[in-house]
């Protein structure tokens, strides 16, 4: 099975991920997927010069989804990223996003996401409540996340897919280099 | 506000804060050992408050340790210029102090596996022994009064700032660095305009302790190497040189005017090849 999940971290700073994974487990109706990073993305976007976005994302990450249809609340996702991996098109960008003035990567090289809680919504919809943990500081956010698809791929294993889109403000944690001078909150 | 702006305000705010204390020191005589540290102390203070935010204490973020030196090795500041029987307490306070004060900001790069503890022991130690090197043999150009001495330290900032932002890839210890040798500016108008003004030992001191403070932050979270900090830590030495028996029997001119050919030469390259192989690279 895999699993898709759509993630945007909005207000100044935005990120977008996809994750796909493979059946690990059944457990009674809980299903437990392992996320595929290829066909998976997180995506983020930035308000630069207070003109236009600037995006990016990560390439390296790993995780797994447990998801109960019948029982949303027994639903939840770990997933863990490599701050390091980021990706904007642009080195010298990359280099600077990983040190000191943002990332810090050498001292916090994952950022995770626990989820605590999921509710269901609607028949498409949940929303989970978790904790994101990124430069050392653990922050609680809930974000909606949309059921986008199910099927099988090539090897005849099971996949789902999810998406969800949301927004941070990087000086919750401890991001502040260039507030809203050279870039947004 | 533009960066610009910003910038400019946060120079502003920190040489002022700065400049206060070494003016009180320029009349309070008997206070001046005293002073012009403090003033270079929470110079930086402000100036890291400006560009970092508030600190907290113990900092999570380590490179928020800079905030922290400036306040803590203050009397490492007070104790350079400590009179001469007494020195032997400077020198052995300086090397301790070096010692203790770099671990805190480099150990967290042994927890997260970047450095090995081998490897993080031997970085520590050099760095610390780095340090109370520079701080022991630039002090005493602090005695010499006139602008000479905050021109060359204020040009070691302005290069140190220039390889920060284009070698290490931190706009930020960019900014901390320069904005600190622009403070020591300061010291350049009042070496000017003040009769036989100088910033003292204890705030040479202080001063190279933050810039070394940085560029070890730098080598242990951003893109500093250890060839360009290398050469950092050698540039720093510049002012010291007018202290060379051969150069103390030399015109006025020429003690200041070596070792800023050698800072403009040697620094000035190397931030200009940086600059080059930035921009080749694509702006961010």
């Amino acid at each position: 099975m895999a699993k898709r999940f759509q993630t945007r971290f909005w207000a100044h700073v935005a990120i977008l991920s996809t994750l796909v994974g493979s059946l690990q487990s059944v457990q009674a109706q809980a299903v437990t997927y392992r996320i595929d990073p290829v066909h998976s993305f997180i995506v983020f976007r930035v308000k630069h010069l207070n003109t236009g976005f600037a995006y990016g994302r990560f390439n390296s990450f790993t995780g797994t989804m447990v998801v109960d249809e019948r029982n949303p609340a027994n639903s939840s996702i770990e997933l863990e990223i490599d701050a390091n991996s980021v990706d904007t098109g642009n080195s010298q960008r990359d280099d600077h996003l990983r040190n000191p003035d943002f990332f810090n990567a050498r001292q916090f090289p994952k950022i995770t996401f626990k989820s605590t809680r999921v509710r269901k919504i609607s028949n498409n919809t949940v929303e989970v409540q978790g904790n994101l943990t990124m430069r050392g500081v653990t922050r609680p956010i809930t974000v909606r996340v949309e059921f986008t698809g199910k099927g099988r791929n090539q090897r005849g294993q099971e996949i789902i897919g999810f998406e969800t889109t949301f927004t941070i403000r990087r000086s919750q944690f401890n991001i502040n280099y260039g507030l809203n001078v050279a870039l947004a909150d | 506000m533009s960066v610009v702006i910003e910038s400019t305000l946060t120079a502003g705010l920190a040489a002022l804060a700065a400049g206060v204390f070494w003016l009180l020191g320029w009349r309070l005589r008997r206070a001046h050992i005293w002073l012009a540290p403090l003033g270079v102390s929470v110079g930086f203070a402000v100036l890291f408050w400006r560009v970092q935010g508030r600190p907290d204490f113990p900092p999570l973020d380590a490179t928020h340790w800079a905030f922290w030196h400036a306040l803590f090795a203050l009397p490492l500041g007070w104790l350079a210029g400590i009179g001469a029987s007494y020195r032997w307490v400077w020198v052995w306070g300086a090397l301790l102090g070096a010692l203790w004060l770099l671990v805190p900001p480099l150990y967290p790069l042994m927890q997260s596996g970047y450095w090995s503890n081998m490897a993080g022991v031997a970085y520590i130690m050099a760095f610390a022994l780095a340090t109370w090197l520079l701080m022991t043999l630039s002090a005493p150009v602090g005695d010499e009064a006139g602008a000479a001495v905050p021109f060359l330290l204020a040009t070691v900032g302005g290069i140190s700032a220039g390889v920060l932002f284009y070698g290490a890839k931190s706009a930020s210890l960019a900014q901390l660095s320069g904005t600190l040798g622009g403070t020591i500016g300061l010291g350049v108008v009042f070496g000017l305009a003040l009769r036989r003004f100088h910033l003292g030992r204890g705030a040479i001191a202080l001063t190279v302790f933050l810039f070394m403070s940085l560029w070890t932050t730098a080598l242990g979270f951003a893109n500093l190497t250890l060839g360009q900090l290398t050469l950092l830590y050698l540039l720093a030495f510049a002012p010291a040189l007018r202290l060379l028996p051969a150069l103390k029997r030399q015109s006025p001119a020429i003690r200041f005017a070596l070792p800023l050919v050698i800072l403009i030469l040697v620094g000035g390259t190397v931030v200009w090849l940086q600059y080059n192989a930035y921009m080749a690279q694509g702006v961010n």
